[in-house]
């Protein structure tokens, strides 16, 4: 392993990207780096809110119209090489909001996030488990460490 | 549903006017604004704030939401009861419980269905269960905005303990689906098992509580920088009826758990104090965890024994019927009409909606980094929120 | 009139660099798996994770023009702030007390608060998408005060680091003036010389107060929590930092270890009388007083929440009075 990849796999900056779901997978990933349980920062995964400083942008949420451009931004300001994961059913496919099928469909749903920005790894659940966050960006580690 | 419709989704506002008459004559000072959001460490949640500063004390707020706008109420116009009432929970993450236990209870006032004992039993254990873990993510949050780690890595260390509860009971983490229309789901069947394991947990949080709450009172650090800040007086939370634990932490007796009938079986008492700052709703919720353990140990020692659903209903039309009931951070309103078993006109009222006006409140003249303390105090839940809207004077 | 230093005297320098690089960079990362995890009752990161294994990251990253209107001068600001951090470890190693006029406690003070200036600067310049660069509709019909000019949030940083310069930075400098004042002199040797004949300053009542005062402005300094109001997560998210991408981040990061190591260092030199010399035994000790600084530092940051102006104030205020104090008291006696 080089230097580079080394380096890439001890500090992994993880920024979380919420955009309008229903909180739920918000809090189990927030809890996933914050609760001493799960401690994702034993495997020198640190939570930053900061773009420039983001290796992994985790997005929840079926992106409502409004975070559309909010999202975009983010990701415009994140520098290569960066990881995108979309987390839970909302991120994946518009989840129970675009899915339901009433008499009036939702129009204020510009998601799933596939819709907007690339994503590399999709890890579904409603809500995700903070295990499952954690499985899915070693999943998707690979394209990381061996980018330029 | 027409407040919906008239915003389409976008300009959401909301206003309080308490304040506006002193604001506008001090426009002239107003030094500069600083927008916060829509992604921001201390918030969690998207919404937009504004805050209007003079040196760095904050003279005016503004909080614009919006963002999680998923139009709820609108896709669940005409969707089967039971589809409606699983649609409900996912309203929040946070107190997906109390919506669906909500949406259930209208759906029985209006099918007219009584509930077997035992199911409203284990339907209160979810509910108080909720509680925890709700109050402990305010603790965990509350305390990360205080950028006081340790605490806030205590408060989510035992809120682990909740949350497995909720696990073996419901089968998920965060959406259970306890409550059906008619009782609760066989999965959340409560066996001696299980019952063993809720009494322990009960034993291991209240431990945990203890030390948590001993350190956080004699740390006089903390306790300094948090009283004080973000004061709601009783007569201004009552003006903009303000709900839930905020309400009571300013010394106001509102507990609507009380005139409840499914709380009826349970002795708890009401806990009330009396500044409405940070410190005292951050106490409020620590002292209401006890009682939210008492009132477990309470359902699950006399959990009569019975059918947990009762199926032998039948659907009807009904007119308009609405429920409201007392959730962890307020009072929380239902209200749908059936015609041929599907739903309509829904109307949803969440807690955090009443208390938008104290938030905005709580901060006016505070330092700039306790803005956002302000705000969590009023444990703010706005994907709940965002749904229903005000009609804004122009 | 230049003098020359000598072959050895070279080495010395940079053996004494090098080594201070090695251990600054271990600092963050026992801060936090030794300290926070341990109080946190967790894990913890790898110890090499945020000192060393971050910055090599972000050196390999992809360096995008920060988001700034002097986008030239912002991203120039870590390597003058890195430059004057290296020059204080300069001027503080024995081998350099030739140069009289620089090794003084006055061009360490100068150099300081050319660091503090750094914070300004670069809160001024930065311009994230994080708060009025976000796309959202909010100023629309209907909203409150549509006329107010708005500010990003490193504008509100850049401002409190203005206020820190006049009076955040008293306590170290006062406390750096302890040794001054009980030594008669501001040139690093003579006080050395001094700590050698009398035994150390830290040991008598002005010593003892000045130790408290710097470790406060020492905190201070460092923006760490509780004083962390330039870069506190509740308001401003990074402050002054929130544009830098790749190497300059890395930089950042280098720069806070390598601060924390030279301003220990720098604290065994004045009030113990040790300094960061490669060729003495006391080197060690050098080493541990810029070890459980850090230590310390980590210990009351985990305990304390962030401090608005309202306890900021008075704790200035009290430790620049004791600073004052144990100026007064190493005169007198």
């Amino acid at each position: 392993m080089s230097l580079k990849s080394l380096a890439r796999s001890k500090a992994i900056h993880l920024m979380l990207v919420y955009t309008g779901g229903c909180n739920g997978c918000d809090i189990e990933i927030v809890n996933c780096v914050l609760s001493p349980k799960f401690d994702a920062e034993q495997y020198g995964v640190f939570l930053t809110w900061n773009p420039r400083e983001a290796d992994v942008l985790v997005v929840t949420g079926p992106v409502t119209k409004l975070n559309e451009e909010p999202l975009k931004k983010i990701y415009e300001a994140i520098p290569n090489p960066k990881l995108v994961i979309a987390a839970g059913s909302c991120a994946l496919m518009g989840g129970v909001y675009k899915n339901i099928h009433g008499d009036i469909p939702s129009e204020e749903i510009a998601g799933p996030v596939e819709n907007i920005i690339p994503v590399d790894a999709k890890v579904p659940g409603c809500a995700v488990r903070p295990q499952d966050i954690l499985a899915g960006v070693v999943a998707a580690l690979p394209n990381l460490l061996n980018a330029d | 549903m027409n407040e919906d419709e008239i915003s389409n989704g976008k300009n959401i506002h909301n206003e309080d006017n308490v304040r506006n008459e002193e604001i506008t004559h001090n426009e002239n000072i107003i030094e500069t604004e600083v927008a916060l959001g829509t992604v921001h460490p201390a918030a969690l949640e998207p919404y937009r704030l504004r805050l209007f500063v003079e040196d760095e004390i904050v003279k005016d707020a503004e909080i614009t939401i919006g963002v999680n706008h998923r139009g709820v109420e609108r896709i669940m116009e005409g969707l089967p009861v039971e589809k409606a009432n699983a649609l409900t929970e996912k309203i929040c993450g946070i107190c997906s419980n109390a919506h669906i236990w909500n949406s259930c209870l209208t759906a029985e006032k209006a099918l007219g269905i009584d509930i077997p004992e035992r199911a409203n039993y284990i339907r209160i254990i979810m509910e108080e269960l909720e509680r925890l873990h709700s109050h402990f993510l305010y603790l965990g949050h509350g305390c990360e905005v205080l950028a006081h780690e340790t605490f806030s890595m205590r408060a989510f260390s035992i809120r682990e303990t909740v949350m497995e509860l909720l696990r073996m009971i419901g089968g998920n983490r965060v959406q259970y689906g306890a409550s059906i229309i008619g009782g609760v789901r066989p999965r959340c069947e409560l066996d001696s098992n299980r019952i063993i394991k809720i009494l322990e947990g009960m034993d291991i949080v209240e431990k945990k509580l203890n030390d948590f709450a001993d350190r956080f009172v004699s740390d006089p650090i903390v306790m300094n920088r948090i009283t004080g800040v973000g004061k709601i007086s009783s007569k201004d939370a009552l003006k903009l009826e303000v709900t839930g634990p905020t309400l009571r932490a300013t010394g106001v007796k509102k507990d609507l758990r009380f005139k409840m009938k499914e709380y009826e079986p349970f002795d708890f008492n009401m806990i009330t104090l009396s500044d409405g700052d940070v410190k005292d709703n951050i106490l409020m919720r620590v002292l209401e965890i006890p009682e939210a353990i008492s009132i477990i140990r309470q359902a699950v020692k006399n959990l009569p024994n019975g059918p947990i659903v009762d199926r032998s209903w039948e659907m009807i039309d009904s007119p308009t019927v609405h429920n409201y009931i007392e959730v962890p951070r307020g009072t929380l309103y239902h209200s749908y009409a059936l015609e041929d078993g599907r739903v309509r006109g829904s109307v949803i009222r969440t807690p955090s909606m009443s208390n938008i006006g104290a938030m905005q409140l709580a901060c006016i003249g505070n330092h700039l980094t306790d803005a956002q303390l302000c705000i969590v105090q009023c444990d703010p839940c706005f994907t709940c929120t965002d749904r229903a809207i005000e009609i804004i004077k122009l | 009139m230049i003098t020359i230093l000598s072959f050895k005297s070279i080495l010395a320098i940079l053996a004494t660099l090098i080594i201070a690089f090695i251990i600054s960079i271990f600092i963050p990362g026992i801060e936090r798996k030794y300290i926070h995890g341990r109080i946190q009752q967790r894990i913890g990161p790898p110890l090499f994770s945020p000192g060393l294994m971050a910055p090599i990251k972000f050196f390999f990253k992809e360096n995008l023009k920060p988001n700034s209107p002097l986008p030239k001068l912002y991203k120039s600001l870590p390597v003058i702030s890195f430059i004057v951090i290296f020059l204080i470890l300069l001027f503080i190693i024995p081998q350099f007390y030739i140069y009289g006029s620089l090794a003084s406690v006055i061009a360490i003070v100068g150099l300081l608060k050319v660091e503090e200036i750094a914070y300004v600067l670069m809160g001024s310049l930065s311009k994230s998408v994080m708060s009025t660069g976000m796309s959202f509709p909010d100023k629309i019909k209907g909203a409150k005060h549509l006329n107010v000019k708005s500010s990003f949030i490193e504008d509100i940083s850049s401002s409190r680091a203005l206020r820190l310069i006049i009076f955040g930075s008293f306590p170290l400098y006062l406390a750096l003036f302890v040794p001054v004042s009980t030594v008669g002199s501001v040139y690093l040797s003579d006080i050395l010389s001094y700590q050698i004949s009398h035994g150390p300053i830290l040991f008598s009542v002005s010593g003892i107060i000045g130790a408290i005062v710097f470790f406060i402005g020492y905190m201070i300094l460092l923006n760490e929590y509780p004083f962390a109001i330039l870069k506190t997560k509740a308001d401003v998210i990074e402050g002054p930092y929130m544009e830098y991408s790749s190497k300059y981040r890395a930089i950042n990061y280098i720069n806070r270890g390598f601060l924390i190591f030279v301003l220990g260092s720098l604290f065994s030199l004045m009030f113990l009388g040790y300094p960061s010399n490669i060729f003495s035994w006391k080197f060690i000790i050098n080493v541990l007083v810029a070890l459980i600084f850090p230590v310390l530092m980590a210990i009351l940051s985990a305990f304390s929440p962030i401090f608005t102006n309202k306890q900021f104030y008075p704790v200035i205020l009290v430790s620049s009075i004791f600073g004052v104090l144990a100026i007064l008291l190493g005169l007198l006696i």
